[in-house]
């Protein structure tokens, strides 16, 4: 007991804590860290199943410099992904903290309509969507165009009609084709939006409101500025939603090879994919703290 | 003199009830516009759902029949059975709660443990865990999946095993593909599906939790982990709530891993594996069986979920006010 003491409450809060954590880190170790080794190791070698596990022998670029160069369909595949995540990310986004404001309010109906709204959390996470989404759409083009969003004119009418160039035409009609898909991928974000708004302190709304700032004042010097951060969360966490979505080709078809026992070359397409995007967060993620740097000087 | 000062003051006031009234029209005018939009997009939320519905009930007949109505004037069931077979509903929905709702559970419990030290205490590398925690979110599970796959047919000990089996011959490595070890483990130990997004949730939580209960039960003598039991875990209902909902739905609608550890084990398929299987049976995407078949098939996959969901709807609901995730 003394010797307890003498350590200091410090130290032994320490160790507790390491208590908390151990199972964690041999988890992490075990079933986290070691497997992305070695699925790093494997992109860079020849992978052969035998009886006894596998053999593997390094070969060094040669399955990266294969999908990138000589494979039919990778780098199409890579690009389509790519476009996907760029158009749907701002939207997704945008989108999200739109309705997230509007079911924050105090209205009547708001637990109808959050309920409504967080129904995609629950299916459409999974395979259920893509299903739907995938019966749906086929069944739709082919019996009734008009029926898509329920609208009397097509967007293509009301494209010509406004004489737009076409790539903001195609964007735009883009979007009104994927506008379920957009809506159902907004669950998550809804709520996280919904929780960091309930995190801004209401002395703030209070203080401005007594200065006079009118609610769109409000919402742009208070709200927004308030809502960095978790805008940070939600630009990452669908950019690895869409990552691993599953109608997306690249991963349909990187889970099809893996599934057949190509372990070298899936890895190979996997980490190529992945380096992409995680560099592309790399780079927000950096911009963002330099902005909050520069805001603390 | 006073007299024009008065008038002044008059004519100020009646500016301000002016001004008042403004304001009330257009938060009037701004609440009917939110109602518009929230009901547009409600009902492109709806629209699939009740969709599918529908044509899980049609006949096939009518489907094709171009001149239907939405309302279908009589119910089919025979999309249902059908479905019911292909999926072998009752053994899947018994693997996915057996595998995927267990594990799921066992992962709410693991990372509030683990959140909970990294919450409160401080201790060496702590930086570099959290980094580790942080990757952990960004890089998907695709990415480790077959050393994952690989390492659970032949389970080993940072290769301590392994090395017994070149030297002497003796094999102690387990084959746990095709066990319900291979959600349950890591799920234990809190590196399960989607786990780093869970403790991170936990974290942003449990530190914005006041210290002082936990402190006064830390001076009368009780230990770290009795501490956590009874005086953080009861105070954190709330997060309890939005954790078990996402942790559940996340492990129901797992596709990917569970389709990846039950490749050629079709005794452990779950739901989510089983229901791409209609289309193997039935052939391409489009013909009305198929359609029907397949759409009543994520009907009856997606209905546990939606039970559930209505009994901890109401608590998910208000919990997401007061988790105070803050990025």
């Amino acid at each position: 007991m003394r010797n307890k003491k003498r350590k200091g409450v410090e130290s032994l809060k320490a160790r507790d804590g390491l208590m908390f954590i151990t199972p964690w880190i041999i988890g992490i170790v075990l079933f986290y860290l070691l497997p992305l080794i070695q699925s790093i190791v494997y992109s860079f070698s020849d992978v052969l199943l035998t009886a006894d596990g596998m053999k593997i022998s390094l070969t060094g670029i040669s399955h990266y410099k294969y999908i990138i160069t000589e494979h039919p369909d990778y780098t199409n595949m890579l690009t389509e992904s790519l476009v996907s995540m760029v158009y749907q990310l701002p939207l997704i986004v945008i989108l999200s903290m739109i309705l997230a404001i509007m079911l924050n309010r105090d209205f009547r109906g708001r637990v109808f309509f959050r309920g409504l709204y967080f129904l995609p959390v629950i299916i459409a996470t999974g395979i259920a969507m893509e299903l739907i989404f995938k019966t749906t759409t086929t069944d739709i083009s082919s019996s009734a165009p008009e029926a898509v969003a329920g609208s009397l004119f097509t967007t293509t009418d009301i494209m010509n009609f406004l004489n737009l160039p076409t790539g903001i035409a195609d964007y735009v009609s883009n979007i009104v084709n994927n506008i379920f898909n957009l809506v159902w991928s907004c669950g998550i974000q809804i709520i996280l939006f919904i929780s960091g708004l309930q995190s801004i302190p209401g002395s703030l709304y209070e203080a401005s409101h007594i200065e006079g700032a009118t609610k769109w004042e409000q919402f742009w010097f208070v709200t927004f500025p308030m809502l960095g951060r978790i805008t940070l969360l939600v630009v990452i966490f669908t950019m690895v939603e869409l990552f691993t979505d599953t109608r997306n080709e690249l991963m349909r078809h990187v889970s099809t090879l893996m599934k057949g026992g190509v372990y070298d070359q899936s890895s190979a397409m996997l980490w190529f994919y992945f380096l992409i995007v995680g560099g592309v967060i790399g780079i927000i993620m950096l911009l963002y703290n330099f902005k909050i740097l520069k805001k603390w000087e | 003199m006073n007299f024009s000062r008065i008038k002044e003051s008059a004519s100020s006031l009646r500016r301000t009830s002016g001004k008042k009234k403004a304001t009330y029209a257009a938060g009037l005018l701004f609440n009917i516009f939110c109602y518009i939009i929230l009901i547009t997009i409600g009902y492109i939320v709806l629209y699939p759902l009740i969709y599918t519905i529908v044509t899980s009930i049609r006949t096939p007949e009518s489907y094709l029949d171009p001149t239907r109505h939405w309302i279908p004037t009589s119910v089919y069931l025979g999309h249902y059975k059908r479905a019911i077979e292909y999926m072998e509903f009752g053994k899947s929905i018994l693997n996915t709660v057996r595998y995927e709702m267990v594990s799921a559970l066992l992962e709410v419990a693991s990372c509030a443990v683990a959140a909970y030290g990294f919450a409160r205490f401080n201790f060496k590398f702590k930086n570099i865990f959290m980094v580790i925690l942080f990757l952990t979110i960004l890089v998907p599970s695709p990415m480790i999946i077959i050393p994952l796959v690989t390492n659970f047919s032949h389970l080993d000990v940072l290769g301590i095993f392994g090395l017994l089996n070149k030297l002497t011959g003796i094999d102690l490595r387990l084959n746990l593909m095709g066990t319900g070890f291979t959600y349950w483990i890591p799920s234990f130990l809190g590196v399960g599906l989607r786990s780093g997004i869970l403790i991170y949730i936990y974290i942003q939580f449990f530190k914005a939790l006041p210290r002082e209960l936990e402190e006064a039960a830390w001076i009368d003598g009780a230990g770290s982990f009795r501490t956590f039991l009874s005086i953080a875990v009861p105070s954190s209902g709330v997060v309890i709530i939005t954790v078990t909902v996402f942790s559940l739905v996340w492990h129901w609608n797992d596709y990917f891993i569970a389709s990846m550890y039950t490749v050629g084990e079709s005794t452990l398929a779950t739901a989510a594996a089983e229901l791409p299987e209609i289309i193997k049976a039935h052939g391409e995407y489009g013909s009305a069986v198929t359609s029907g078949t397949l759409l009543a098939g994520t009907i009856l996959y997606i209905v546990p979920l939606l039970i559930v969901y209505l009994f901890l709807q109401r608590g998910f609901i208000e919990s997401v006010d007061r988790v105070g995730i803050t990025g």
